[in-house]
């Protein structure tokens, strides 16, 4: 069992908090991104920040379903960082001229259906589903997406930033796989009825056809900008690694679906990406404005510093 | 300790707070016959809470006709809900035309009581310095005199404009300022309404959303003050139909019923009629359940929140600085002004001065784990002393007042008692005092204000020593008598 007291790492966020005007937006070492960089690193910070933000959606989600009040106020302030880092993003964008104006980066269409199920139906999912679906988007952030980025660039502001991003990061695996195992616990027949009952559940199977082509949507732009697919099989293999290292964690049905759904995304041979892509394909083809505005979380997303 | 004086003249009644319950107490008392009454107000002036609270919007949650005591009814009042001056209007009538002021003495705050078991006298001082002797003492300071603030950390950091609910500021122009309103509680909503309308930039800090009711408010038509002016039974009539109205929202506020999930619904339906955009329903939709936390009545908070200039927001608090306020999310939030709405700090546990008893025994020591008392006007051990709002007498579905009603009645009852039968004191008996709160501990725990939410109605360990769970029937019925073998009498030699 990953030992973590929930007071104690409660009292760890409430102490390690930052501001994004605690960061000298201005600093030198902007004009450090090249001119061939530029167009590349402006996707990936979108896609980046846009993970970050679904990221926090999710975070809001747990956090209403956490019985635990410490877990439940934990996760509040999860979803909070990790709207911070979303911000945070949007401040370096800005930096790197890479916003228009004041408006936010564009979603596409994949994120924008994920968006509009997180907002629809996230609240309704179980917090096994949740609790173990984000540990592994956080890992591969954390293990693969964000070493990328800090070799690829070489504004020391970008270091910075995501010295602090990381840190919050760490935290939150470390809760996200305390929690996985917590999760593991009870009866086995009991969990496995639960998650048929679960699985079967049309908002699942929706969320699972916005997931899937949104994955594979972003993986393919992340090896578009020369992100090693290498990396990608190590995260996977570690979120394999820390989230079955305990027989809890192990017998949590979720994680056995998710690590074994991670292993799929990351082999480009496997027969799952036949349909999921043709899925990709097919969302091209949605006319965005058919799915209306976003959900006015949002538009609480803002590079500003001060409000 | 036990002060003795021989000097200081010895007084019938000494009551500590001149807000509704104090000159509740002295009105009634000297109604009685018994005018040997001394009033101590740590302010200059009258009301209590009314007086504390008038900040913008600030009114009952209970309608007026019944907010306001049987024994004195005003038919005049001018809305269904009266707003707090109407209610310190009321108050003032109350002191005037039943000659109660000459009962207060103003500006002295009461420091510790004590009590001398050879003669059977209470003694309290003041920071002033004044000493008042009196055979029987009522502690009316009530429960919601000192205001609370949170613990953010920067507080005192801030260069702005500070102000509290409990302590408005009247000289200062809102209007065109950056304001942030911290607390959704009942003060809250009402105080953003109004700051709406005034301030350029109005965000509202929330941590926990209240179940609201939509509040049926209306101003009341000339011909209904006529006729309770000219036939007063009319007015009792309302009252008691509102009573019973009220009465009867105990079912769905005070346990788990199929009435708690019907009043659940109309809240829910409340928010969705008034609210449009699905996130703000969310972030205003409470998660525990109804009754829990104090159930709030508005209908124009929602649609305050709504305006362009409003906003409101849920992200953690992390802390105050010389700007503003600083939230999880990494942005730094600055104002003109920070306006605290977040009430009053309720004592559940200790009491609000040194209480020295029997022996030298001390009330705030025995209280360390949480208040207890008998009936909630009594403690074993501390003879003659009444207390009003004591513990457990909180109501969660009807107006406070008919709870302060009944103990001033079982004040009067008792004090006419000692002087008839010519005891010195009459002293709860422990055993009876301990059966009478573990029959309402028992009953506690099949409340909603058990039902696993953070409240102030709760200490920290999730002891209620503030509500009673019951029908406020129930609680006046069992006011009605003074059981004298439920009590120790003390004759005037001392058996």
């Amino acid at each position: 069992m990953a030992n973590i007291d929930l007071n104690e790492m409660l009292d760890k966020v409430r102490n390690s908090q930052w501001a994004l005007a605690d960061i000298d937006w201005d600093k030198p070492g902007a004009d450090r991104i090249s001119a061939e960089q530029w167009p590349k690193l402006k996707d990936f910070m979108s896609d980046l920040m846009w993970i970050e933000h679904v990221g926090a959606r999710g975070f809001a989600a747990l956090s209403k379903n956490a019985e635990d009040p410490t877990l439940k106020e934990i996760y509040a302030y999860f979803h909070a960082e990790e709207q911070r880092h979303a911000n945070a993003e949007m401040a370096l964008m800005r930096r790197w001229g890479m916003l228009d104006g004041d408006d936010l980066p564009q979603p596409n269409v994949n994120l924008r259906l994920t968006i509009e199920w997180l907002d629809r139906y996230s609240d309704d999912m179980p917090l096994e589903v949740l609790g173990s679906v984000i540990p592994m988007l956080e890992i591969a952030l954390d293990g693969a997406l964000l070493k990328f980025l800090l070799e690829e660039v070489d504004d020391p502001l970008c270091h910075e930033v995501f010295e602090k991003i990381n840190a919050d990061e760490a935290r939150h695996l470390g809760v996200d796989f305390h929690v996985m195992e917590m999760l593991g616990k009870g009866r086995m027949h009991q969990r496995i009825i639960k998650t048929v009952g679960t699985v079967a559940n049309p908002k699942l199977i929706l969320g699972v056809l916005a997931y899937a082509p949104l994955l594979n949507r972003m993986r393919d732009n992340i090896v578009a900008m020369g992100l090693k697919e290498e990396r990608l099989y190590e995260a996977m293999g570690k979120y394999e690694r820390i989230g079955g290292r305990t027989d809890e964690g192990r017998r949590n049905p979720w994680f056995q679906i998710i690590s074994r759904h991670g292993k799929m995304v990351v082999d480009r041979n496997h027969i799952y990406h036949k349909p999921v892509d043709a899925l990709v394909k097919a969302s091209n083809y949605i006319p965005t404005r058919l799915l209306g505005p976003v959900p006015t979380w949002v538009e609480k997303l803002t590079w500003r510093p001060t409000a | 300790m036990a002060v003795t004086d021989t000097e200081t003249p010895i007084h019938r009644v000494l009551i500590v707070g001149a807000g509704f319950s104090g000159l509740g107490t002295a009105l009634r008392l000297q109604q009685e016959g018994i005018d040997d009454i001394v009033i101590l107000e740590r302010a200059s002036e009258i009301g209590g809470t009314w007086r504390d609270n008038t900040y913008p919007g600030a009114a009952c949650d209970i309608p007026s006709n019944l907010y306001s005591f049987s024994f004195a009814q005003n038919p005049a009042w001018s809305r269904s809900y009266a707003g707090s001056n109407e209610i310190m209007e009321y108050i003032h009538w109350l002191a005037d035309a039943y000659g109660l002021r000459r009962y207060i003495r103003f500006n002295q705050r009461v420091q510790g009581l004590s009590y001398d078991s050879e003669e059977g006298i209470w003694t309290a001082t003041t920071e002033q310095g004044e000493t008042v002797r009196a055979r029987q003492a009522v502690m009316a300071q009530g429960p919601l005199s000192n205001p609370s603030y949170p613990n953010i950390p920067g507080l005192n950091d801030f260069q702005g404009r500070v102000v509290h609910s409990a302590d408005w500021d009247h000289d200062y122009d809102f209007n065109g300022k950056r304001v942030a309103v911290i607390g959704t509680g009942a003060s809250g909503v009402q105080i953003v309404p109004e700051l709406a309308k005034q301030a350029s930039k109005l965000r509202v800090f929330q941590r926990t959303p209240c179940w609201i009711m939509p509040r049926l408010d209306f101003r009341k038509p000339e011909w209904q003050k006529t006729l309770f002016n000219k036939v007063p039974s009319a007015q009792a009539a309302i009252r008691k139909g509102l009573f019973l109205a009220h009465e009867s929202m105990a079912t769905g506020i005070i346990w788990d019923t199929p009435v708690n999930n019907a009043l659940e619904r109309l809240a829910r339906a409340h928010i969705r009629h008034q609210v449009k955009d699905r996130w703000l329903r969310r972030q205003v939709t409470p998660e525990f359940k109804l009754g829990c936390k104090r159930v709030l009545m508005s209908s124009d908070y929602y649609p305050a929140l709504q305006q362009d200039n409003c906003e409101l927001i849920t992200w953690p608090i992390v802390a105050i600085n010389e700007n503003g306020i600083r939230t999880a999310e990494g942005i730094e939030h600055q104002f003109d002004c920070l306006v605290f709405a977040t009430g009053f700090s309720v004592p559940k546990t200790g009491t609000p001065f040194p209480v020295y008893g029997e022996n030298g025994r001390e009330l705030g020591s025995e209280w360390e784990k949480g208040a207890q008392a008998y009936k909630s006007i009594n403690v074993a051990g501390y003879p003659n002393l009444f207390m009003i709002f004591g513990p457990n007498s909180g109501p969660g579905h009807n107006s406070a007042l008919v709870y302060i009603e009944a103990q001033i009645e079982y004040i009067v009852k008792s004090v006419t008692t000692l002087r008839s039968l010519g005891v010195k004191a009459m002293d709860v008996r422990e055993d009876v005092q301990k059966r009478h709160n573990q029959h309402l501990q028992k009953r506690l725990a099949r409340t909603t204000w058990n039902s696993g939410c953070n409240s102030w109605y709760l200490t920290e360990d999730g002891f209620n020593a503030t509500m009673y769970p019951g029908f406020a029937t129930q609680y006046a019925r069992q006011m009605k008598q003074v059981r004298l073998e439920d009590y120790r009498l003390v004759s005037s030699t001392g058996q």
